[in-house]
C-alpha cells in the first residue's frame, strides 16, 4: 500500500482507467464507513460485510457514470445502503446498538472530546435505548446524521431522500427522540 | 445546538461496531480480473447545456419506483452516459413488457404546444404535420409528443402500434432522465447528423425507462424498437418507428421549428 496523503480525485480517475491497486487505496479510505453504514441499516456485520463488499464492487463497475469532481462518499454511500437494503428484508432479527464502557471510547477517538468527556455511562445507555426505541425512518437519520457523522448530503445519499427532507426527518426524530427520554425519565 | 444534539454527537464517540472487516483484498481480488470500468462518452461542445441526450416517449416519473433486480444490476455495463440520459448494456435484460400503452399526455394543437413548451416544437417537413400531438406538462419544459399514424413509407410499429412516434423535450432541464437498458444483439451507433450529435439504437428489441437515480419503476418500464436519438440545440428528440437508420436520419434532418 503507497504511503502517501490520498488524493482522492486522481485515484478515481486512475480507477476510471483500470487501475485497481488505485482503486483498493479508495476502498480502504472508505471502507470503515461503508461497513458502519451498511451495518446500520442491516443490523447484521456479515450481511453489512457483504454488502459493503458487492456495494464496492458494483461502485467500480459503475464508475464511468461517477462525475469528475464530484463528491465521492455520498455515491458510494448511496450504492452501500441500496446493497444493504436490498439484504434486510432477508435478514433476522437487527443487532441493537451498543455503547462501551465507561471510559472506552472508539478506537479512532484519540482525544476525548469535552462533549463525550461530560456523557456519562449511563447517559449513554440510556440515550442509546431511546434511540433504539425510535421508529426506523426516526432512528435512520439520527444515527446517519450524529452517531455516524454524516453529511446532510451523504444522509441524503443514505436515505434515499432529498437534503430538504434529511432536514426535517431528523427534526421529528429529535422531537420524538425527547419524548423517549421525557417518558423514559431522561 | 441544542443539548441533546450535543450528547448524541458525544455518544457517537462510544457505539461500539462489529470490526470493520478488511475490504481492500477481496474486492481487489474481485476486480483483478474485470475491464476497466470505461464508459463511452458523447463529448458535447457546449458543456452542460448541450450535454443531454434523452429522449421522451411514454412516461413521467411519479411512480414508485424500486431498485433494479441484483441480477440485472449486477450485469449491466455502460455503453453511453449522458447527463440526461445513459444507455446500458444488460447481459439480462428486465423482463419485456408485450404491450406498451400510449400515455402521452393531453391532447393539443401544434400552436397550443408551442404556448405551453419551453421550446419550440420541431416538425418534420419530410412528413408534414403528425396526425395527433400530445404535450404533457409534468415533465420540466414540457414534454411534446407527435404521433404519425402507419402509411406507406412509416409500417405498424409493434410496440406502440403507430407509424412514428416522435418525442421532443429539453434535456438540459432534466438531468439524467432517461435510462436505456439494451441486450449484446442491439447496436449502438454515435452518429453526427448536420453536426448534431445522435445515437442510433437498432438491431433487438431494447428496453427504456423514466427514474431517478437508476431506479426502475415496474410501470414505467417500455419496450422500444428502432430509436434515433437527436440533439438539436437544447431540444432531446427521440424518433422510434420500424425505420432503417437512413429513413430515421432523413426525418432528424428535416425537423424545422413549428
Amino acid at each position: 500500500m503507497e504511503d502517501r496523503p490520498l488524493d482522492e480525485p486522481a485515484l478515481i480517475e486512475r480507477a476510471k482507467r483500470g487501475d485497481v491497486a488505485a482503486y483498493e487505496r479508495i476502498v480502504s479510505e472508505h471502507q470503515t464507513i461503508a461497513f458502519r453504514t451498511a451495518w446500520t441499516i442491516t443490523g447484521s456485520a456479515a450481511d453489512a460485510e457483504e454488502a459493503a463488499q458487492d456495494a464496492f464492487v458494483n461502485a467500480y463497475r459503475a464508475l464511468g457514470r461517477f462525475r469528475s469532481g464530484a463528491p465521492f462518499r455520498p455515491w458510494l454511500l448511496r450504492i452501500v445502503a441500496n446493497e444493504a437494503r436490498n439484504r434486510r428484508s432477508a435478514a433476522g432479527r437487527r443487532q441493537r446498538l451498543a455503547v462501551r464502557a465507561a471510559g472506552e471510547r472508539r478506537e479512532d477517538d484519540a482525544v476525548p472530546s469535552p462533549e463525550s468527556a461530560l456523557l456519562g455511562s449511563e447517559r449513554r445507555r440510556e440515550l442509546l435505548a431511546a434511540v433504539e426505541r425510535l421508529g426506523e425512518a426516526d432512528r435512520e437519520v439520527i444515527v446517519c446524521r450524529h452517531l455516524l457523522e454524516l453529511s446532510e448530503a451523504e444522509t441524503a445519499a443514505v436515505l434515499g431522500v432529498r437534503r430538504g427532507t434529511v432536514k426535517s426527518r431528523l427534526s421529528r426524530g429529535l422531537a420524538r427522540l425527547r419524548g423517549e427520554l421525557e417518558a423514559g425519565g431522561g | 445546538m441544542a443539548e441533546l444534539e450535543r450528547e448524541l454527537w458525544a455518544l457517537g464517540r462510544y457505539v461500539e461496531y462489529p470490526p470493520t472487516p478488511a475490504l481492500d483484498r477481496p474486492v481487489r481480488e474481485r476486480l483483478a480480473l474485470e475491464p476497466a470500468p470505461r464508459r463511452p462518452r458523447l463529448v458535447w461542445p457546449r458543456g452542460r447545456r448541450a450535454a443531454a441526450l434523452a429522449g421522451v416517449v411514454v412516461l413521467g416519473a411519479g411512480a414508485t419506483a424500486y431498485a433494479a433486480s441484483e441480477s440485472v444490476r449486477d450485469a449491466i455495463r455502460d455503453v453511453l452516459g449522458l447527463e440526461g440520459a445513459t444507455i446500458q448494456r444488460s447481459d439480462y435484460p428486465p423482463p419485456a413488457p408485450t404491450q406498451r400503452r400510449l400515455a402521452l399526455g393531453e391532447p393539443a394543437s401544434l400552436a397550443g404546444a408551442s404556448r405551453a413548451l419551453a421550446f419550440a416544437p420541431l416538425v418534420p417537413s419530410e412528413l408534414g404535420d403528425p396526425d395527433r400531438l400530445f404535450v404533457r406538462r409534468s415533465v420540466r419544459g414540457g414534454e411534446l409528443s407527435l404521433v404519425y399514424l402507419p402509411r406507406p413509407g412509416l409500417p405498424r410499429t409493434a410496440t406502440t402500434g403507430v407509424g412514428l412516434l416522435i418525442g421532443e423535450f429539453r434535456g438540459d432541464l432534466l438531468g439524467e432522465y432517461l435510462h436505456k437498458i439494451v441486450g449484446d444483439a442491439t447496436r449502438v451507433e454515435r452518429l453526427r447528423i448536420d453536426g448534431s450529435r445522435a445515437a442510433w439504437i437498432a438491431g433487438a428489441p431494447h428496453f427504456f425507462f423514466y427514474g431517478d437515480r437508476g431506479t426502475i419503476a415496474e410501470s414505467e418500464l417500455q419496450l422500444a424498437e428502432n430509436v434515433l436519438l437527436v440533439e438539436r440545440d437544447d431540444v432531446l428528440v427521440r424518433i422510434e418507428g420500424a425505420l432503417g437508420r437512413a429513413a430515421a436520419v432523413r426525418i432528424a434532418r428535416s425537423l424545422r421549428p413549428s
